[in-house]
């Protein structure tokens, strides 16, 4: 690329810092008022830091929130796994099944959450009692399975979009060399999708961590997840200390993002960069 | 290849298979039973399609057509506001950035649902910040009145799926890759015709990957509307959602939400459809254009 | 308990190597097994209604199965979230023994299809539902019922807040707090004096057209209907029904903004509206957190309105049954009544809790506390046969008021 600046290119950068500022202004809002010392999240009287010391103090709170992280870095994992073989799938050995298989990634996504919720609470019970499958009775695996539904859609849409109608060649020409299939997935497939791999499973962490209808329904004893908590809290006055927990989680992953982002650039390319190398631009 | 086609779908097939299409077959069969008696939830001893008669009431038709509106509009503005973003975050920023970048799209959505509207909320309020800011600079002589009015309705929309359009966006642009571009200049062509030319054509599966992720699931989405848009945020997944809670008649829910799922399809295809048609003369010349600049740069790179 | 709930073991003698064979065979039927309950029962044991839940379950209904034994080292209890003191938590944990795990749910339909669900393998001990639920989860099976000798503290509770409709002997719940439904406008906007849900109406048609927000929930939208019309807001008959509904939806619906629940939480403090119906307690909170107090002026709902009670219950196969009447006996301890109270903002139905909170200093008591005379005016809710139709009405008049 070449060193001009032109005026579309201030443009987009303008636009691009407007989106930013769009999506941080009103988390900037929650991290002021976090510093609330009054009774309710939404009035602020005066600066304080007692809405932290109450996360620390209130057992509730914290539990809450290690299970909302703990399902959500797992569900992100299994819907992405799951999601990439299916998107791979779709966009290089297209064929009749992709139809339905499609049919029913809109199937899933269309299907509004409190069907899934009524659905999969009796289902579970029924594999964890009946069936003997105790695994079933654990809230985090109920969370997972719930939360997972929907991002594995995700997550193969956008894998499938990323790779359809993009060059097969370096495949072809991996196979023609006697690699493995596993081997050529590994080497050649998945660096090219991989932007839409870390986007899906992104996308997929950040639904889990919202997801409360879902939730509600499948939780078990001691796995209230965050959400569900908020809300229901709702009854008797959201406090700020619920402000506390969003700033400090905030907090904790624009420093591991830093921290993450430093070695990456330390290692010298981003995940596209690889992709790039791959393809030879 | 001996392996059949759909090997790698297995284990996702397998997995809806198990976790959702067998439950949600369950309660689909609810809907063609009946709520028996006041703390009874459902019954399917006697089956017949009158949960289906009764959820097409003319409530479900005015609620569906609101539903639509607030459904087509904020995918649009999803997609107007994401299709710039994406292209920068894509293409003009450097590669060292991007993923950074990409993160912190997502970042704000960390913070809980319903935390976020609260702050949008602060922000909003007749008392709020902004509404402070307007008059004290003279822009405004009353308070803000924006909240609970359709802007507000689709604010709230925007706002909550904006990064379901943005993620699939980035993807499918970053994968254009500058050689094409370039060939794409060296052929002549200015930058808007390249970006119209080529980017875009070749970023259209992830458009429509983008445009799937918000629309579809914001049709049976009944929350993110309501809370800055009140009662004009009135969506139809909550007419499903009351008959499974407050009414605890599984039975018309089931029935509802079979309904809900096959008009939304039929939005879909008809969407599909027009879109197709629409483009269908674009779409020829712009399929020969890229052929041709394919041949070119693979003929560079040889 | 969930031992006595799961199959016994069965013991077979065999060789190692097939053993595993055997033991995926038995797995497979007892699944075949639950899928064929599964179709049968379509589902769900909540098809009742046809009564046949009391068939001698073995832990008997009459007595309860508490007896005042060692306590267990923990108590789980499934609530409305944060509305507990955590220092009368704590001081349980540290007095008494039992840790406490706390679970969380927004409604107590979701909290019912849980407990049906689970057929009393849900691991909750205490559930705390609102009272005209009470009679559904009884006859689904889902309480156990309270050892009162265990509960020496119920001799704090107010009388006016024992024995109410929903279960006349406290046989399975016990009051945990109570409150009504009002309504709070902004002074500056409405300058007449409301006193009653016909002015509200009056308001919301003129001053307060478009500022408007009711609660989100359906009885209260036909209750406000029934109240100010001197009909029962429990009825069944569909003429009421009818003109509720040709009111809200014909009448009301276009002038009303929201359907909010909580407006205290936010609505109120931050000036969203200039009427809104409420509970009492969140309309306290609100005014108390609103910057400019004065310009809110609550009204009880008169000349009826509503008295809605959450209630301490014991869930069915409660595995910590002996920590859970600890607990309840625990709270209802009248120096953790004024903590409760002052926590969540409502009453908790305890005697002299009035002068208790005057000497705390706790501030807007009419907002919490109400006279013999008022509390007289408060009707208690009921799941009935016009649920269906209530519920559809709600949906009508959030669609008429949508478009």
């Amino acid at each position: 690329m070449t060193g001009r600046i032109s005026l579309t290119d201030v443009l987009l950068r303008v636009w691009g810092v407007l989106v930013f500022a769009f999506l941080f202004l009103p988390i900037a809002v929650i991290i002021v008022y976090s510093f609330n010392e009054g009774r309710l999240l939404v009035s602020f009287t005066e600066f304080g830091t007692t809405p932290f010391r109450a996360i620390v103090e209130r057992p509730a709170i914290r539990s809450a929130v290690m299970v909302s992280i703990q399902t959500g870095a797992i569900a992100a994992v299994i819907s992405t796994v799951l999601g990439t073989l299916a998107g791979v799938a779709m966009a290089r050995r297209p064929g009749k099944w992709v139809v339905v298989f499609v049919g029913l990634l809109l199937l899933v996504s269309v299907t509004p959450e409190i069907v899934d919720a009524v659905a999969l609470l009796p289902w579970l019970v029924l594999l964890g009692q009946d069936a003997g499958m105790p695994i079933f009775d654990n809230g985090v695996v109920r969370l997972v399975i719930g939360h997972s539904l929907f991002a594995t859609a995700v997550v193969s849409y956008i894998v499938r979009a990323r790779l359809v109608g993009l060059d097969a060649q370096l495949e072809e020409a991996s196979a023609d060399l006697y690699a493995t299939p596993l081997r050529t997935f590994r080497r050649i497939t998945l660096p090219l999708a991989m932007p839409a791999v870390l986007a899906g499973g992104l996308l997929a962490f950040t639904l889990s961590l919202d997801n409360t209808i879902i939730s509600a329904f499948v939780q078990v004893s001691g796995t209230t997840p965050w959400p569900v908590y908020v809300l229901s809290a709702l009854r008797s006055g959201l406090r700020p200390e619920i402000a506390a927990v969003s700033t400090l989680m905030l907090l904790l992953t624009l420093v591991s993002l830093t921290l993450v982002w430093l070695v990456l650039r330390r290692a010298g390319d981003s995940s596209t960069q690889i992709a790039k190398t791959m393809t030879g631009n | 290849m001996r392996a059949p086609k759909f090997l790698l779908a297995v284990p996702a097939w397998a997995w809806l298979t198990a976790f959702f299409i067998l439950p949600v077959a369950t309660v689909v069969y609810f809907s063609f039973g009946y709520k028996p008696g006041l703390f009874g939830t459902h019954a399917t001893d006697v089956l017949s399609l009158d949960r289906y008669r009764e959820a097409l009431s003319p409530t479900f038709f005015t609620t569906f057509v609101n539903t639509l509106r607030i459904g087509i509009l904020g995918t649009l503005i999803c997609l107007l506001i994401g299709i710039p973003m994406a292209y920068w975050m894509a293409v003009k920023v450097s590669p060292r950035w991007r993923t950074l970048l990409l993160a912190l799209v997502i970042v704000p959505f960390w913070t809980n649902f319903l935390v976020r509207t609260i702050g949008w909320q602060v922000i909003l309020a007749p008392e709020g910040w902004l509404s402070g800011l307007l008059q004290s600079i003279g822009l405004r002589d009353a308070p803000l009145a924006i909240l609970y009015t359709r802007p507000a309705v689709l604010l709230g929309v925007v706002y909550n799926y904006l990064p379901l359009m943005i993620l699939p966006l980035f993807v499918a642009f970053d994968r254009v890759g500058p050689a094409l571009r370039e060939a794409s200049k060296d052929l002549g062509a200015d930058r808007l015709r390249t970006f119209l030319r080529v980017t875009l054509p070749m970023a259209r599966p992830g458009m429509i990957a983008g445009i799937l992720l918000v629309f579809i699931p914001l049709m049976g989405d009944y929350i993110t509307a309501v809370v800055l848009g009140g009662a004009r945020g009135n969506m139809v997944g909550q007419l499903v959602a009351s008959q499974f809670q407050a009414a605890q008649n599984w039975a018309l829910g089931s029935a509802m939400a079979v309904l809900l799922i096959v008009v939304i399809a039929g939005a879909v295809l008809a969407g599909g459809l027009l879109a197709w048609l629409v483009s269908w003369p674009v779409r020829h010349r712009t399929r020969l254009g890229l052929a041709d600049l394919e041949n070119i740069a693979v003929q560079e790179r040889a | 308990m969930t031992r006595a709930r799961r199959p016994r073991p069965i013991r077979i003698l065999a060789p190692a190597a097939v053993a595993p064979r055997i033991r995926a065979e038995f797995n497979r039927r007892q699944f075949l097994a639950g899928a064929m309950a599964l179709g049968g029962a379509g589902l769900l044991t909540a098809c009742g209604g046809d009564s046949d839940g009391d068939t001698a379950s073995p832990t008997g209904d009459a007595s309860p199965r508490a007896t005042g034994g060692d306590l267990e080292g923990q108590v789980s209890i499934y609530t409305w979230g944060d509305y507990d003191s955590p220092d009368v938590l704590d001081a349980f944990s540290e007095e008494l023994g039992p840790e406490i795990r706390l679970d969380a749910f927004n409604s107590n339909e979701e909290m019912i299809a849980k407990l049906v669900a689970a057929r009393g393998t849900s691991g909750y001990d205490i559930v705390v539902p609102t009272g005209q639920f009470i009679p559904q989860m009884v006859e689904n099976d889902l309480l156990e019922p309270i050892n009162k000798e265990l509960i020496p503290n119920i001799e704090h509770v107010d009388e006016a807040f024992l024995g109410l409709e929903w279960d006349p002997e406290n046989a399975y719940s016990i009051c945990k707090a109570w409150g009504t439904t009002g309504y709070v406008y902004d002074n500056t906007v409405i300058t007449r004096e409301l006193t009653d849900w016909n002015d509200f109406i009056d308001a919301a048609k003129n001053e307060a057209s478009g500022r408007t927000s009711l609660l989100d929930d359906p009885a209260e939208l036909t209750g406000l209907y029934f109240w100010a019309n001197g009909i029962n807001w429990t009825t069944e008959d569909e003429a009421d029904l009818q003109a509720a509904e040709d009111f809200l939806v014909g009448e009301l619906a276009p002038h009303i903004t929201a359907f909010d629940s909580y407006p205290g939480g936010s609505a109120i403090p931050q000036g969203q509206h200039v009427l809104m119906q409420s509970w009492n307690g969140d309309a306290r909170l609100g005014i108390m957190e609103s910057p400019d107090p004065d310009r809110w002026t609550w009204v009880l709902g008169a000349p009826a309105t509503q008295l809605w009670m959450d209630n301490w219950c014991i869930a069915k196969g409660a595995p910590n049954i002996e920590a859970a009447h600890a607990f309840i006996n625990f709270v209802l301890a009248p120096e953790n009544v004024i903590e409760q109270t002052d926590y969540i903002g409502y009453h908790t139905g305890a005697k002299d809790v009035e002068s208790m909170a005057e000497e705390a200093g706790l501030e807007m008591l009419d907002l919490i506390f109400f006279t013999p005379d008022q509390v007289a005016t408060m009707q208690e809710g009921a799941v009935n046969s016009a649920q269906q139709r209530i519920v559809d009405i709600w949906n009508k008049m959030k669609a008429a008021a949508g478009a």
